[in-house]
């Protein structure tokens, strides 16, 4: 069951991911111990060369990680033909204790790994190193995180075994499940839907807003991350019924499937862009009395926020696309 | 500089200290010309300066801005804006033109090509050598090539020229027409580090300051 090569990627991917982490953050150990800027000495002037090599291999390295999350949902979803009742992701997920808890593991850390890269971003716009501390204490928070998505991905894939029996996506999502994802698809359509468009409505307009005036930053950010969580909810709810045109079928996963065109990966690609970079308009919104930083702060807030509302536009958007074109109409 | 030092392979068996404990301050608008043998640490020092190297340990400040911590998109804009460097072979680049030579160090500015091919001109131009702008470097005498060198490190304007040995394959009508045009740069309010052993350099009388170097260290 190892020898498919996207598993073998992502388990090589998220060891070198995952060791270089833990050497990052042994650096990082050591730059929040003895950073002192001020100083000229030799160990001072090591560490400003040595955190920007690193640094700059690490942010490469999380780029690939948030390709892994994709990665990982696509395997999933390929190999679910080798076990017995999986129609998707869902049930190869299910196969063993360590799928969804990989899964879950690996969108936290998209999450956290896009904002670190952000705050990198802004460290880097600054010629004294305005956020070393900072960013490196996150690192060290996110490298355990990297480290236990690779102990669980690879016990994952490890324990796969073709002689279980799983339960396919209708069971694990279905109306009369007793699960958080039950619940979710038991959910009235009507006011899930004015829910989610006057969320988007509110996160747009509050962009536009910041855009415009410059204020209520961290209005947008907790919006935005407020939008990207009930938009989760919202594509068990109603949002994949209508791809499905089948209104008992709430499954997240079976969107990434060629049956439906692989509608599943721009449409939570926008939404997770969209969610992290609002979310990091009001991380960075914290650094911007940084002397350094002072300029760079706004300028970059404007980017983080065109990107997030271009992201639920396009969200939408596609979210909408059956639901006008479709015959399929789903009332509750 | 403050305590400037610099090991190359520092922490192996063929650790080399080229500059020790450097402590000195420059004067702007000023000639200053670094003197001492072979492996004296000149050259390392000048690109020190420059902010093409980090020393190993020590502290450079230009205008009250400290640079070596400065990561390396804040060197190099530093380093195109503020130096312009006359190296002791040249460095010029065969195959293509004199004036593309000259034109090279401004490209990264993104400043328009006719304008910056415009000041091209004028600098070859005032050095004597505009007649030879389409001409591949290669063809040039080691004095035109020098004029050209010269050129291409004031294409951006810098505030500070550095030029390690520039009269290493020049004669002495060539040398003495060199110092004619360094007086004539820091007329210009330009600041100027000279790196040179020969002694028509450093007994010039338009030179301000003299620092000795041996071993690494400065001499008083």
């Amino acid at each position: 069951m190892l020898l498919n090569p996207a598993i073998i990627a992502l388990i090589s991917g998220a060891l070198l991911v995952s060791g270089f982490a833990v050497y990052a953050s042994v650096m990082g150990f050591q730059i929040i111990r003895w950073w002192d800027i001020q100083s000229g000495s030799e160990r001072q002037l090591m560490m400003e060369r040595k955190t920007y090599l690193i640094t700059t291999i690490f942010a490469y390295l999380l780029g690939l990680q948030l390709f892994s999350l994709f990665l990982f949902v696509y395997t999933a979803d390929h190999i679910h033909g080798l076990f017995v009742g999986a129609m998707c992701a869902a049930g190869s997920l299910n196969v063993n204790d360590f799928g969804y808890p990989t899964l879950v593991l690996k969108v936290i850390n998209f999450l956290l790994c896009g904002i670190w890269l952000m705050v990198n971003h802004m460290d880097n716009k600054g010629a004294d190193y305005p956020l070393i501390r900072i960013k490196y204490k996150y690192l060290i928070v996110v490298s355990g995180l990297l480290v236990g998505e690779a102990f669980f991905q690879t016990k994952y894939f490890l324990g796969l075994r073709a002689d279980v029996i799983t339960s396919c996506c209708g069971t694990l999502f279905g109306e009369d499940a007793e699960t958080l994802a039950g619940g979710l698809a038991a959910l009235s359509p009507f006011p899930t839907k004015i829910l989610f468009f006057l969320s988007v409505v509110l996160t747009i307009r509050t962009g536009i807003h910041f855009m415009v005036t410059g204020r209520a930053a961290r209005l947008f950010a907790a919006l935005a991350a407020w939008t990207m969580i009930l938009a989760l909810a919202f594509i068990i709810s109603f949002v994949s019924p209508y791809f499905y045109e089948l209104p008992t079928h709430h499954c997240p996963f079976c969107l990434l499937q060629k049956e439906y065109g692989y509608i599943g990966y721009p449409l939570y690609f926008s939404l997770f862009l969209a969610g992290i970079t609002g979310a990091g308009v009001g991380v960075v919104d914290r650094f911007k009395e940084i002397p350094s930083l002072r300029e760079a702060v706004p300028r970059s807030q404007e980017n983080f926020c065109l990107i997030s509302m271009i992201g639920y536009s396009v969200f939408v958007m596609i979210s909408i696309y059956p639901m006008i074109f479709s015959d399929f109409v789903l009332d509750g | 500089m403050a305590k400037i030092t610099k090991t190359f392979n520092a922490g192996k068996t063929k650790a080399f200290t080229a500059l020790r404990d450097i402590d000195l301050q420059i004067d702007m608008n000023r000639i200053t010309v670094f003197v001492g043998p072979s492996g004296s640490g000149k050259t390392t020092l000048l690109s020190i300066i420059g902010c093409m190297s980090r020393p190993t340990s020590g502290r450079i400040f230009l205008n009250g801005r400290e640079t070596t911590s400065l990561t390396q998109r804040f060197a190099t804009e530093v380093r195109r804006n503020t130096f312009g460097f006359i190296f002791q072979s040249y460095n010029l680049i065969r195959g293509i033109t004199v004036l593309e030579n000259t034109m090279i160090p401004a490209y990264p500015g993104g400043s328009k090509h006719g304008i910056v091919k415009r000041k091209a001109m004028d600098l070859l131009d005032r050095l004597k050598i505009g007649s030879k702008a389409h001409q591949k470097v290669e063809s040039l005498s080691g004095g035109e090539q020098q004029r050209v060198a010269i050129a291409r490190a004031l294409i951006n304007g810098p505030s500070v020229v550095i030029a390690d040995e520039p009269t290493a394959h020049l004669d002495t009508d060539l040398v003495m027409a060199l110092l004619d045009i360094i007086a004539e740069i820091k007329e210009e309010g330009k600041t100027i580090l000279i790196a040179s052993h020969d002694p028509l350099i450093f007994q010039s009388s338009i030179v301000d300051r003299v620092v000795n170097l041996r071993d690494g260290a400065v001499v008083e």
